[in-house]
């Protein structure tokens, strides 16, 4: 086993994957001939629900300052910016704030405080198998969780669940949309329990999700055809292996997956990116991490979701780049030094699902995936 | 001179079943509603067939819209559209107040010198949907189906749109502007059809439930008979079935017999399916996911006219758009302002304040290298009344003379200019391969109140090119 391996297995088993799965694993271990899902080795799941990992309380009290958060949103930052004076043009405030969300500047110190999470927990995942001094500590007592990215954003309304407005559109963007519809398929299955070699592939699907008689609950079993056509940029392999019924893959030097919101094509790009997953035969519950690339989570932000939403849960776009970048922790920009991507989760919900691929093309081909570099590639 | 004879667009000559348009495409078939003395119905090329005045202008409504914070346009047998010249934004797009004042005032026009009245003289009188509104400067003005008819300004032609699009551009959505729509008859279809505006065509679709599904015809079918009997055929294609009554409107239509007493609906000699897989879009239209079979056909009761030779279409990670020669991925700028008479700011004979503060932060030059032109290449010329060579002041973002000092020639789809978008250095955001989208959506509200789209051609994931 490498390094590598130990060290995302003793998070995984000792982190909320394990905590996630421990009140809906089976009971017992199966055999593979004995879950119907696993066919031929193979095993399907589709995305119900992904969210950016972090830890809340509901007073905010252990995590965010004072128990606070941040209250600095674009209509309060308006108000003291551009009082009215009867005199105001659209070019120079209207338009002004929105440019500073277009062009936003790191450099500049803000005017406005942004309150960022200083707790001791998070959710996520130990990237680096190192347990450093920005690090979290898992909610369950596992310490080197890496996550930068709700050091950032962990005290913004907009991204507490369930009240911030980022999940809940989350959630609408993958029940009513399929351009975001991710697929993930397990082949060389031959334990859903131990298996020390397995492939995980990832495609884009096409087919609608299917949820119970409340609306609210994806059922699975369903059948979901791989998008071939357009989803070929999504289809990406990693290796990984399955210990005590958790999927943990190796990392890959990068990976990107689609996301949507507000219906507009975007992604997410990570850097050393891997899946950790507690797996059933009916779903899979985990996370999807790696260092994530800091112009295309902001520029996906800034596209998706207009001032208004964003006023919503008080992001002001400018303050939160420059926060974004002064906490981004990995991959330096060779010729400025400046960190280029911030560590992260997302946490990720799938039920099972039968993937279908196209009759003409057995397997859509892959994505040139390499291996994650070495450690000093993406520390600063 | 040889494209306006092409573009005599009211040609709609019988030819078997079917009219012509321009370029000798098949024309739509429309209802012969009663029309005022003077009116008369254009075969336009990207919305079909439109009503027009006198002098072929494409008449428009502006339908009132709830919008984020309030309203704005016409309520039924209403006009909002003034004289007066509005100084202020309205305050409708959260969560901006209003009162801001507006940009370029000196040349800003008031809505009814962008808009003209369809003015109604003393003596006219109502007929059928035609109706007549009286203004708040007492002149009358004709009104359709209630809703009071324009002109747009920057019309030249009979046949010119340049003014809006009965395309579904989101109508329920608080965050689009109160658009302006040509008006036109409706389609001649049975019961049980409608014809949507899209980039490709006014596709025909079903009307029965709110889904509207795309309608497709089978290569291997005859005027009489469906080669789609299988099991395997009919667990993929649905027959759009005729009630008993049902009888075809005119020679386009007919009804093909699958088995005795089960009738099943034909179109220019093609019986008519609906696919099980098709995915709609939040009650704007289906997925096109049917087409992609092979000897199956989504029908367009017209379709547009090409796009030039030197544009193509390209596949990317949310559908096909439209690419310059180097696979860069094409964008359309699209704004109308907040003031209450939401007028537009994205043609180039627009104040263009709005679109250089997105595309450049105000700087003009920033903006070019941003979004850069797609210059057209000697000697390319206008292939069509939607897709033009035009010159540009590239700086101003105007039309400029031809031949003026620094003026470029540029393609335009709708009088717009078409743009790439090199983004800033790296490591930006920019389109950096084939197939990137990455300015799609830029702008307010998701690029909905003023920003950038990409020129979607097929977008089976949310429908904008329908």
């Amino acid at each position: 086993m490498t390094r590598t391996s130990k060290l995302v297995l003793r998070t995984l088993t000792a982190g909320a994957v394990l905590a996630a799965a421990a009140t809906s694993a089976p009971s017992s271990t199966r055999a593979a001939d004995a879950i119907p899902q696993l066919r031929n080795g193979s095993i399907g799941y589709i995305i119900t629900n992904l969210h950016w990992a972090g830890y809340k309380t509901p007073d905010a009290k252990a995590e965010c300052p004072d128990g606070k958060v941040n209250p600095w949103g674009p209509r309060e930052q308006f108000k003291v910016m551009y009082p009215d004076d009867g005199k105001r043009t659209v070019m120079d405030t209207h338009f002004a704030f929105e440019i500073s969300s277009w062009y936003p500047d790191a450099e500049t110190p803000d005017r406005f405080p942004f309150y960022e999470a200083k707790g001791k927990y998070s959710t996520g995942l130990n990237l680096d198998g190192k347990v450093g001094p920005n690090d979290f500590t898992s909610p369950d007592g596992e310490p080197g969780i890496d996550n930068q990215l709700f050091r950032t954003i962990g005290c913004v309304e907009n991204y507490r669940p369930p009240e911030g407005t980022t999940t809940f559109y989350a959630d609408k963007a993958i029940m009513e949309e399929r351009y975001n519809r991710m697929l993930i398929e397990l082949t060389g299955v031959d334990s859903l329990e131990n298996d020390n070699d397995v492939t995980v592939t990832m495609y884009r699907g096409l087919d609608e999700l299917v949820a119970d008689a409340t609306g609210e609950r994806y059922v699975s079993g369903t059948t979901m055809r791989v998008d071939a056509r357009w989803g070929k940029k999504f289809v990406q392999t990693f290796k990984g292996k399955i210990v005590g019924g958790a999927l943990i893959t190796e990392p890959v030097a990068f990976g990107q997956i689609p996301w949507s919101s507000f219906s507009l094509p975007t992604v997410q790009k990570f850097h050393d990116m891997r899946f950790q997953l507690r797996l059933r035969p009916d779903s899979a519950v985990g996370y999807i991490g790696g260092y994530v690339d800091v112009e295309t989570w902001y520029w996906q932000t800034m596209k998706s979701e207009s001032t208004h939403h964003q006023s919503n849960g008080q992001t002001t776009l400018n303050s939160l780049y420059k926060v974004l970048r002064k906490n981004a922790d990995a991959y330096p920009d060779p010729a400025t030094g400046r960190n280029t991507a911030i560590s992260g989760s997302l946490e990720a919900k799938f039920v099972q699902a039968f993937i279908v691929h196209p009759p003409t093309d057995n397997k859509v081909a892959s994505a040139q995936v390499t291996a994650a570099p070495s450690q000093e590639r993406r520390e600063r | 001179m040889r494209l306006q004879m092409l573009l005599v667009t009211a040609a709609l000559m019988p030819f078997g079943w079917q009219s012509l348009a321009a370029g000798g495409r098949p024309a739509e078939d429309y209802v012969h509603v009663p029309m005022p003395p003077g009116v008369q119905v254009i075969n336009t090329e990207l919305e079909g067939n439109v009503f027009a005045d006198a002098s072929g202008h494409t008449l428009y409504d502006w339908p009132l819209k709830p919008m984020r914070v309030g309203e704005a346009g016409d309520p039924a047998n209403k006009s909002n559209c003034t004289n007066q010249v509005l100084r202020e934004e309205g305050g409708h797009m959260s969560p901006y107040p209003p009162g801001l004042l507006l940009p370029d005032l000196d040349t800003r026009p008031s809505c009814t010198q962008m808009w003209p009245p369809m003015l109604a003289d003393k003596d006219a009188k109502p007929v059928g949907d035609w109706t007549i509104v009286v203004r708040d400067d007492g002149i009358r003005q004709w009104a359709y189906a209630q809703q009071p008819l324009y002109t747009f300004k920057y019309d030249r032609l009979p046949g010119d749109t340049i003014g809006g699009t009965k395309r579904d551009m989101k109508p329920g959505v608080s965050a689009r502007p109160a658009v302006r729509n040509p008006v036109g008859p409706p389609p001649n279809t049975p019961t049980g059809f409608d014809v949507l505006s899209t980039v490709n065509g006014r596709l025909l679709v079903g009307a029965n439930t709110a889904l509207r599904p795309a309608i497709y015809t089978y290569d291997k079918d005859t005027a009489t008979k469906s080669a789609c009997t299988g099991e395997d055929c009919l667990r993929q294609w649905k027959p759009v079935l005729a009630p008993e009554l049902a009888r075809p409107t005119s020679k386009e239509w007919s009804l093909v017999e699958r088995s005795p007493g089960v009738r099943q609906w034909a179109f220019r000699g093609k019986p008519l399916y609906t696919h099980i897989a098709d995915m709609p879009f939040r009650g704007h239209g289906m997925s096109l996911d049917g087409s992609d079979t092979p000897g199956w056909r989504a029908v367009y009761t017209q379709t547009t006219p090409e796009i030039p030779s030197e544009l193509k279409r390209q596949a990317t990670i949310g559908g096909d758009t439209l690419a310059d020669a180097r696979g860069r991925t094409i964008y359309l700028y699209f704004c109308q302002d907040d003031a209450n008479d939401q007028l537009n700011c994205d043609h180039p004979e627009t104040s263009q304040a709005i679109r250089l503060a997105l595309c450049g932060a105000g700087d003009p030059a920033r903006c070019l290298r941003r979004f850069p032109l797609v210059l057209a290449s000697v000697g390319a010329q206008s292939t069509s009344r939607a897709w033009n060579v035009r010159e540009i002041d590239p700086m101003t973002g105007r039309f400029a003379a031809p031949g003026a000092k620094g003026a470029v020639r540029v393609w335009t789809y709708r009088d717009r200019p078409l743009y790439t978008f090199d983004g800033d250095p790296p490591p930006k955001i920019g389109d950096r391969e084939p197939g990137d989208v990455e300015a799609d959506g830029l702008g307010e509200w998701h690029g909905q109140r003023d920003g950038y789209t990409a020129f979607w051609l097929r977008d089976d994931f949310y429908g904008r090119n329908n």
